[in-house]
């Protein structure tokens, strides 16, 4: 009998090597506990079980001939906008209810070739569109610490998936918060890439500008192991770059650590700001610095991000009209064209995708395309410029990474605004380009709560060693 | 500021098809983001460039060469074909 309680990718690989137990086995494990138990948190949309034994055989074979690589036999979870190719992949939406992918995205072709294993596709937001998974097309996916509360979103169903030990990884898209924000909802690790460094070819994309890939696990070196086997240039993201290794000694001694003023404001639950001032006092009494510095245009950051994401997504989302792929079967019989695509799209996209769609067409339309489309770009630039001129002072900036805990389901459901807060420190790392990551660092009763490091593009080490200190020194509980 | 014409003008613009009885939630909803959205208007940006996109690099050049997608799979998402054509209804009347 495998624990899988307490698993991670690098005491897995121990245990496959040491011919401790299997590949089959461990996906078997997995696999057994997802049928068990997943039923009450709803991690999964659904479980790729033949494919899963199938790779499992072939890592086994790896390992066998000494031609294992660092995820060969790690069986891991993958969020449903990133295709598989003979897999459904729907996005979480009704839309795509029918669509089997016909070819890999680069991530999954990656993976593949280290000889992870895929267990199944994970529930997220349709079109990765919401903070707590309960805009899937699907079934809302369960807090696995509070089963009344929300995994946060979109990437709910990973970071669930991971935190209820049904995985020792998975993969997640972010866009304004979607895999920093259910990390810390549900006390896992989470890292959103610098813009450029994973390819998204394959991945169903939300807002172009935006989108990134990235890993969750249950601690910063799994996610490094992970980032390290999907980064790198693809000549099918024109958008990737090969960087060099931003690795360097790290020291804890003279870290410089910014603290935005900004972050610690109105809407900021107190056990959370305590919690946070904790994990700061821990690295100021290990010789850290830590230093307030301001970030002036936080409070416009999410007001452009909604501008900006919905704006893309309307363009993103045209292409789903029912035509190539993807028809929705209940439709009335259409008279013309138009009424086929309007009968498509009105079916096939939940209430949330049309609104955002809508409010994108709208800021993009003539007479408001300069108040608000272009304003927002403008507004970019100076989120760009407060991180580059903040980096001149420090090396990386902490602070929180949701002012709330995790809610409940439907708390915030019919109120799209104070849904949209719980991003308000999460978007603009995105709408810089940034790589930022959230760490679990505290526990208020049963509920974790999420540290987030953010650091100048292509620093994903400086970010690693900086929560792997955390990790392996502060002494958190692990759930 | 946003009336339920601008959005059923809107959703036109959308191609999707709003029901009467959804309006009104639609223009609560869109109301209130562009509320909060407006406090932008706070902001001088006169002489602010604007960042369009994150990409480091620009002009990726390649070969002009077709790639065959060699899978029978994408034709197989065709909801209604004949042989390997997409079919699709007519847009031009016969008159």
């Amino acid at each position: 009998m495998i624990d899988l309680e307490k698993l991670t990718i690098s005491q897995a690989r121990q245990g496959l090597k040491n011919k401790e137990y299997s590949a089959v086995e461990l996906t078997t494990a997995y696999l057994d506990k997802i049928k068990k138990i997943d039923s009450n948190i709803k991690s999964y949309l659904w479980i790729t079980e033949d494919l899963a034994i199938k790779q499992a055989a072939l890592a086994d074979e790896m390992i066998a001939k000494n031609t294992d690589l660092p995820l060969t036999g790690i069986p891991c979870a993958i969020k449903d906008n990133i295709m598989v190719r003979g897999e459904k992949c729907t996005a979480g939406s009704k839309f795509l209810e029918n669509y089997i992918a016909p070819y890999d995205a680069t991530v999954i072709e990656k993976l593949k070739h280290q000889g992870a294993i895929f267990l199944g596709k994970t529930n997220m937001d349709e079109f990765a569109m919401g903070s707590s998974c309960e805009n899937s097309a699907y079934f809302p996916t369960k807090n696995p610490h509070d089963l009344e509360r929300v995994p946060g979103g979109s990437s709910g169903g990973s970071a669930a998936a991971v935190a209820a030990n049904l995985c020792l990884f998975a993969l997640g898209s972010d866009t304004g918060g979607s895999i920093r924000q259910p990390a810390s909802f549900c006390g896992v690790s989470g890292i959103k890439p610098t813009y450029g460094t994973v390819s998204r070819y394959g991945v169903i994309a939300f807002a172009s500008s935006l989108d990134q890939v990235g890993p969750i696990a249950k601690n910063s070196k799994d996610c490094q192991t992970v980032f390290e086997a999907i980064r790198g240039k693809s000549k099918n993201d024109s958008t990737t770059i090969d960087f060099p290794d931003s690795k360097k000694d790290w020291e804890i001694k003279g870290l410089k650590i910014g603290v935005p003023k900004e972050y610690f404001g109105q809407g900021l639950d107190p056990e959370i700001e305590k919690s946070i001032k904790q994990a700061l006092d821990f690295y100021k009494q290990n010789g850290a610095e830590i230093i307030e510095i301001s970030l002036p245009y936080t409070d416009y950051a999410l007001a452009c991000y909604y501008i900006i994401a919905p704006s893309e997504a309307s363009a993103n989302l045209a292409k789903f009209d029912g035509i190539r792929f993807s028809e929705i079967k209940k439709m009335a019989e259409t008279e013309d064209l138009l009424d086929f695509y309007l009968q498509n799209r009105s079916l096939g996209f939940g209430k949330e995708v049309k609104k955002r769609i809508m409010l994108g067409t709208y800021t993009l339309s003539a007479g408001y395309y300069d108040a608000y489309y272009k304003k927002a770009l403008q507004v970019r630039t100076l989120i760009k410029n407060d991180f580059e001129q903040a980096f001149k002072k420090v090396d990386l900036i902490m602070g929180p990474t949701s002012p709330v805990l995790p809610f409940k389901i439907n708390e915030k459901a019919d109120d799209p605004l104070a849904m949209y807060l719980s991003d308000v420190y999460t978007v603009a790392v995105p709408l810089a380009g940034l790589p930022g990551m959230s760490i679990p660092c505290g526990w208020t009763k049963n509920l974790p709560i999420g540290l987030q490091l953010i650091a100048p593009a292509f620093k994903e080490n400086l970010i690693f060693e900086t929560a792997d200190f955390f990790e392996k020194n502060y002494g958190l509980r692990t759930n | 500021m946003i009336s339920e014409e601008i959005v059923k003008k809107i959703a036109a613009l959308s191609y999707l098809k709003i029901e009467e009885n959804e309006l009104k939630k639609f223009e609560q909803d869109f109301s209130s983001i562009l509320e909060y959205v407006n406090k932008l208007k706070e902001l001088d940006t006169q002489a602010i460039e604007e960042t369009a996109g994150m990409a480091h690099h620009s002009n990726i050049f390649r070969a002009d060469q077709p790639e065959v997608f060699a899978n029978q799979d994408l034709l197989d998402l065709m909801p209604r074909r004949k042989d390997n054509y997409l079919e699709v209804k007519k847009i031009l009347n016969n008159d």
